[in-house]
């Protein structure tokens, strides 16, 4: 029982590392929170529904449409509103503001476009378990696991070992001299945008294959945040931890006290932390959280 | 010789503040120019204008014969690079890796392995700190830091930004030193200074300014010999 558990708690908090990996990226580099981020997710879980039940193509092309969905949406944020906001010289505060306004139409649209319906993805799901031992464990935990790794090591490799990586480090650490020094700036937090909302697309079609796919699931970008905040927001690796911490924690409230309690406990956790940890387990300064 | 950098008639401002008004220097092919004058006499502003970090309001500014570009990133590829004020070392990347982003934009693999090698032959407590962030050095291994990072875009002109400020005399001999050194292997300078007398000493031609005005001008050791102007302008 536990190790089922252990299992699906590392599976859920896989899908949110995805997103609080690029939430908290976009996080270091602009210092402000991109409440529309969970709507990237949203919006590529649909472009793959689209493809999937609308125009009937496989769902393995149909998911790549949708990561590359999540990916475009999120560069056209930042094309289209933050860097303009960013070039008025408006304060940090008018990013935040623009990207809950942003995520509010989101949801709006996909209310209009395909109705408060649920929808799922058109195929057989592996709902089979395994056995290990006396556990049952889903196939479906074990996919999502299996990609959500492969795609965090990817990340973690471009950061770390990438010229483009470096810069993005770069830029978080000192953006002024980053600049002085030749760094293509805003071409860095374009491609920063355009692999958030790719991994936000990857997040999207992996949480619509586990729950189902509907307008208002970019609110698990809440979950990224709290995930952020455990690990110290703006730090990656600090995402990663908090992610799973959150999906396990989540887990076994659920398994154990009850599964209505699942959300009361996570953002009273949030609560917790920000009074007596703001900084969280990586975070080094904390000034403004908004 | 030819001339690299033109500024011609450069003004600035800051909100309704003039920063600049209509300054205009030049600096030849091979030279170490300094341009001195006390805080607030817009040496900092006219350093960033000629980098385009910093918009100007009228005048121009000609590198190699051509207008030196808006965008940052393309003044840095020109060759035009600056050691700024203040160092602004990048403190949670290690030395390594704050060289590296000198080169960022260059594609020469194995050239950049050689220029790091050079840039470690020059100050070899780099090489020691090669894994460590950048923020544990002390203020002169910064400095120093620093001026490789420069040298990683292999500039044709490297315009410093007050190197000295902040430094004890010893490291500010060194990096006068190295400033020479720097200048003999081929790349040309602007020494941006408060501490006249050590810049007059080592450049060719010094520009003094005074509330965002060239007041003066000529040849490094003649200002240097001319009590009134030392006293006068730069204390």
């Amino acid at each position: 029982m536990f190790l089922q558990q252990l299992v699906t708690g590392i599976s859920v908090g896989g899908i949110y590392a995805l997103l609080a990996t690029g939430y908290s990226l976009i996080y270091s580099l602009l210092d402000f929170s991109n409440w529309a981020h969970g709507e990237f997710a949203m919006v590529g879980a649909y472009v793959a529904i689209v493809f999937s039940t609308f125009v009937n193509i496989p769902f393995l092309p149909a998911a790549l449409l949708g990561i590359a969905g999540g990916a475009l949406i999120s560069y056209g944020c930042e094309k289209v509103t933050y860097r303009r906001i960013r070039r008025n010289g408006a304060p940090n505060m008018f990013l935040m503001i623009a990207a809950m306004g942003l995520s509010n139409m989101f949801q709006q649209a996909a209310n209009l476009i395909f109705s408060g319906q649920y929808r799922s993805y058109p195929f057989k799901l592996p709902v089979s378990t395994i056995k290990i031992g006396t556990a049952y464990i889903g196939v479906l935990d074990i996919i999502s696991l299996v990609i959500t790794a492969v795609v965090i090591v990817i990340l973690v490799y471009l950061i770390n070992k990438t010229q483009f990586g470096l810069n993005v480090r770069a830029i978080s650490c000192n953006a002024y001299a980053a600049k002085v020094l030749g760094v293509k700036v805003d071409k860095s937090i374009a491609q920063v945008f355009l692999l958030a909302g790719g991994l936000a697309g990857v997040a999207g079609i992996l949480y619509g294959m586990k729950y189902n796919v509907f307008p208002t699931m970019g609110n698990v970008g809440l979950k990224a945040f709290i995930a952020s905040v455990i690990g110290g927001l703006g730090s990656v690796p600090g995402a990663i931890v908090g992610a799973i911490i959150l999906g396990i924690l989540e887990t076994l409230v659920s398994g154990y006290i009850s599964s209505s309690l699942r959300d009361l406990f996570s953002f009273t956790l949030l609560i917790v932390l920000l009074l007596v940890k703001p900084s969280g387990l990586f975070g080094v300064d904390v000034q403004d959280k908004a | 010789m030819s001339t690299l950098l033109n500024v011609q008639n450069i003004t600035a401002a800051y909100g309704g503040i003039q920063a600049l008004r209509g300054v205009s220097l030049q600096v030849e092919e091979g030279e170490i120019v300094a341009v001195l004058g006390a805080n607030g006499a817009g040496k900092s502003t006219l350093l960033k204008c000629i980098s385009s970090v910093m918009k100007t309001t009228g005048g121009s500014v000609e590198f190699m014969g051509k207008p030196v570009s808006k965008k940052p990133y393309e003044v840095v590829e020109a060759g035009l690079v600056q050691v700024p004020e203040a160092r602004q070392i990048f403190t949670k990347l290690t030395v390594y890796e704050n060289l590296r982003i000198g080169s960022n934009f260059r594609k020469d693999t194995a050239a950049i392995k050689e220029d790091i090698e050079r840039v470690y032959s020059i100050f070899p407590r780099l090489k020691e700190r090669e894994k460590q962030y950048g923020g544990l050095l002390s203020g002169g291994e910064q400095q120093m830091l620093a001026i490789g990072r420069g040298l990683m875009a292999r500039p044709k002109l490297l315009m410093f930004d007050e190197p000295s400020l902040g430094l004890a005399p010893v490291i500010v001999q060194q990096v006068f030193d190295v400033i020479k050194e720097i200048n003999k292997e081929g790349i040309s300078v602007m020494l941006i200074e408060q501490n006249a007398q050590k810049a007059l000493g080592i450049c060719n031609h010094a520009y003094i300014m005074q509330t965002g005005k060239v007041v003066a001008h000529g040849k490094g050791k003649d200002l240097l010999a001319d009590e009134s102007m030392v006293s006068a302008y730069l204390g």
